[in-house]
């Protein structure tokens, strides 16, 4: 196995970081936290970009590294949402411009008593972009529907993140027709949905190791820079190290969903579990190596900071998807761990 | 990113297959154990030149030396064959590893062929002597002196860790022949003979127990060594330490991957804790072969990558380590015994790989110790990864 990124690839990851730092700079991500800049014009400039469009799962790797530099600038736009929490569930339903957000738990469905349209009723807590989002992909025991966003009475969550959107969304008995219900595989949207988080959290936890390195660099104390202590340096390393962890499996995890490899299950709980301990590891130490700055509102570190965390609380934390990688390689047949396909699989061997 | 290996890798890797399932001794064949890692048994000798005759000992290098001039990925399914049968490269795996390298690379063709290949070939095995009592991590440091009488160096000072020495038949000892120039410019390298007059080699025992024989302390006394033993230029030693200590740093990581894969396979957790870490294990051993397999990308193209080794040995060395006391954890009074055995034989390996679970977890420690310890690989990974200054 070569697990290295491609010339296009490369390419991909250099234009999106082009594009970012022109479109989406600090002081644009600044704005929309303190003054309630709207997004929206750029996200019409993602859709013109043919971004909103990377939705096929044998993209699954681009899409990554759209979403790993999203996360690095603290994209505030519902991208992430529309891609992969959407689109996975509801394949082709939105135009390129319209944003989505998929309801994962909570709501349940009836048929109706007379006809044949169905009734949605519950509520799905803390949706991402549950606020914003034109449509719902709404997973339930009798399927996945698909219904636009005025069908639910939606409520807006006051976070600790100011750039996070996140609603509760209710259906309070709901009519809705056949057509809207699909079978879809939900298996595979909520392991894009898993990678998508955590090549996002990836990408927070590299910009704050990046402003964490500019900060000790250049922050001088006993006539030094605080960087060139031991203390200081390993703590640097340790979270260096967390993240090349975190990103080596959550790129493993995109490529399992573009090669359709039956490891990918066990990819996408080790890739969100790596990513919430990177983000404690990260957190912690680049909040300390910041000292009094980062605990400022005016510091930029607290934007990256905050889109990790929230990350690691979405969609079960750490603990929650180690428990599910222990399970999958202990208590499953022999035949899906990752060990037995090693050895059942020499071609794959150096995974 | 893909999967797979191209179909020549592959095809190279099918031809290694098909000549270790027919020339693999047997565990009949292999019942007299090593007791050093400079002692050999006849079999695994014979082993080593089978492998050296055939091209397969280390297939990177050209016929003469036991290889095929294979390329770097087919050097990797090659190791990765040999790791996934749990086939330890060689018995003197410094000799190999480190000794021969050397030699190869900074040796005339006179001392190639009078110590690198019988070296190769399992005729005689090396230890390295780097290490003294006032120079580890400051290797530079060491004070060993070689003074040139006539056509010899007369050699007085003291070496430790010198793994196998007691069994080894030559010793590569790092020397100073010039103490007045700056400390890193007054080292060279020679060759040894243990037989020499006034070597003294005394094994002592590690943590694993007193009669665990690998560690010795080497002293050497007015020891005259021929001119012609000098490894490169002299005072170019420096050199050849950072050539020697290079050789095959690029797939070190396997080792670790190696030995997590061994603790996957071993460590059956009980408690809700022990699955936690055991995912946790998991994890560690498949972001290191990801990691590792990007490393080898960029070595395959050429690209000096010095720091993602020094990532990949500090990620390695310290998952292994965890991992051995999460396993060692959950035994709870049952991980007492000294002696005890927690995984199945495997002929073709080191005994010590399925010792008890308190030396396997002890012996974890060389990953983080030996080779440039966790704590200098973190301070060699902030200066040239990211870029802090020195301190």
């Amino acid at each position: 196995m070569l697990f290295e990124f491609d010339d296009d690839q490369q390419l991909l990851r250099q234009t999106v970081r082009d594009v970012l730092s022109k479109e989406c700079p600090p002081a644009l991500v600044r704005s929309v936290a303190d003054e309630g800049t709207d997004p929206a014009p750029l996200w019409r400039t993602y859709a013109g970009l043919g971004w909103t469009e990377l939705t096929e799962t044998t993209e699954a790797v681009e899409l990554g590294i759209l979403l790993e530099e999203l996360g690095r600038a603290t994209d505030p736009t519902p991208l992430l949402a529309t891609l992969t929490w959407f689109a996975p569930l509801a394949p082709g339903v939105a135009s390129a411009e319209q944003t989505g957000t998929a309801v994962f738990d909570g709501v349940s469905a009836h048929r109706e008593p007379l006809g044949d349209g169905w009734i949605l009723d519950g509520t799905g807590r803390h949706v991402l972009d549950g606020d914003r989002a034109d449509w719902f992909a709404v997973v339930t025991d009798a399927g996945v529907f698909t219904v636009p966003a005025g069908e639910a009475t939606v409520t807006r969550e006051d976070v600790f993140d100011p750039l996070l959107h996140v609603a509760d969304v209710s259906f309070w008995q709901v009519r809705v027709s056949g057509e809207s219900r699909a079978d879809v595989d939900v298996a595979l949207a909520r392991d894009v949905a898993l990678t998508g988080l955590a090549l996002t959290m990836v990408g927070a936890c590299k910009r704050v190791l990046e402003l964490t390195i500019d900060h000790v660099r250049t922050r001088e104390q006993f006539g030094v820079p605080i960087g060139s202590f031991q203390a200081v340096k390993h703590k640097a390393v340790d979270m260096h190290v967390a993240i090349e962890r975190a990103a080596a499996l959550a790129y493993f995890a995109a490529l399992s969903i573009a090669e359709q490899d039956p490891r990918r299950s066990t990819a996408a709980a080790m890739a969100k579990a790596a990513a919430g301990e990177c983000t404690t590891v990260v957190f912690e130490s680049g909040f300390q190596l910041f000292g009094g700055m980062g605990f400022t509102w005016e510091n930029d570190l607290q934007f990256a900071l905050k889109r990790a965390l929230s990350g690691e609380l979405l969609l079960g934390g750490a603990d929650v998807h180690r428990a599910r990688v222990a399970a999958a390689l202990l208590d499953a047949p022999a035949a899906t761990t990752v060990a037995a396909t090693a050895s059942e699989e020499p071609h794959a061997a150096a995974v | 990113m893909r999967l797979r290996f191209d179909d020549d890798v592959e095809a190279f890797r099918a031809e290694f297959v098909s000549f270790l399932d027919a020339n693999l001794p047997t565990v009949e064949e292999a019942a007299e154990r090593p007791t050093s890692t400079a002692q050999m048994p006849e079999w695994t000798r014979r082993w080593q030149r089978l492998l050296f005759d055939n091209g397969w000992l280390l297939p990177g290098n050209p016929p003469e030396y036991g290889g095929r001039d294979a390329t770097l990925l087919q050097q990797f399914v090659h190791l990765e064959e040999l790791g996934r049968r749990r086939i330890y490269h060689s018995f003197n795996p410094q000799g190999l590893g480190i000794i021969a390298a050397s030699l190869l690379t900074f040796g005339t063709d006179e001392q190639k062929k009078r110590w690198a290949v019988p070296i190769l070939r399992a005729e005689i095995t090396a230890a390295l002597g780097m290490s003294e009592p006032g120079a580890g991590s400051d290797l530079a440091g060491l004070r060993t002196r070689a003074v040139l009488d006539g056509d010899h160096f007369v050699v007085n000072g003291q070496k430790i860790w010198t793994s196998g020495a007691h069994d080894a038949d030559i010793i590569l000892t790092f020397v100073r022949t010039d103490p007045d120039a700056p400390k890193h410019k007054g080292i060279s390298v020679l060759v040894i003979p243990t037989d020499t007059a006034g070597i003294t080699r005394r094994p002592f025992g590690s943590i694993v127990g007193r009669d665990d024989l690998d560690f010795n302390e080497v002293f050497f006394d007015d020891v005259r060594v021929p001119a012609a033993n000098l490894i490169g230029e002299l005072n170019k030693g420096w050199h050849v330490a950072n050539g020697s200590l290079g050789h095959e740093r690029t797939m070190l990581w396997l080792s670790f991957a190696e030995r997590l894969d061994e603790m996957v396979e071993d460590f059956r957790p009980a408690t809700a804790l022990d699955r936690d870490r055991y995912a946790t294990l998991a994890m560690d051993a498949q972001a290191l072969r990801l990691l590792g397999s990007a490393a080898l990308s960029r070595a395959a193209r050429g690209e000096e990558d010095v720091a993602s080794i020094s990532v990949l040995k500090l990620f390695g060395s310290e998952a292994v380590r965890t991992a051995a006391r999460h396993a060692l954890l959950a035994q709870g009074a049952d991980g007492l015994p000294r002696h005890g055995v927690t995984r199945p034989f495997e002929h073709m390996n080191l005994d010590w790989f399925f010792a008890s679970w308190f030396e396997r977890y002890a012996r974890s420690f060389s990953g983080t110790i030996a080779g440039g310890t966790s704590e200098i690989q973190r301070t060699i990974i902030a200066e040239r990864v990211l870029g802090l200054p020195r301190g």
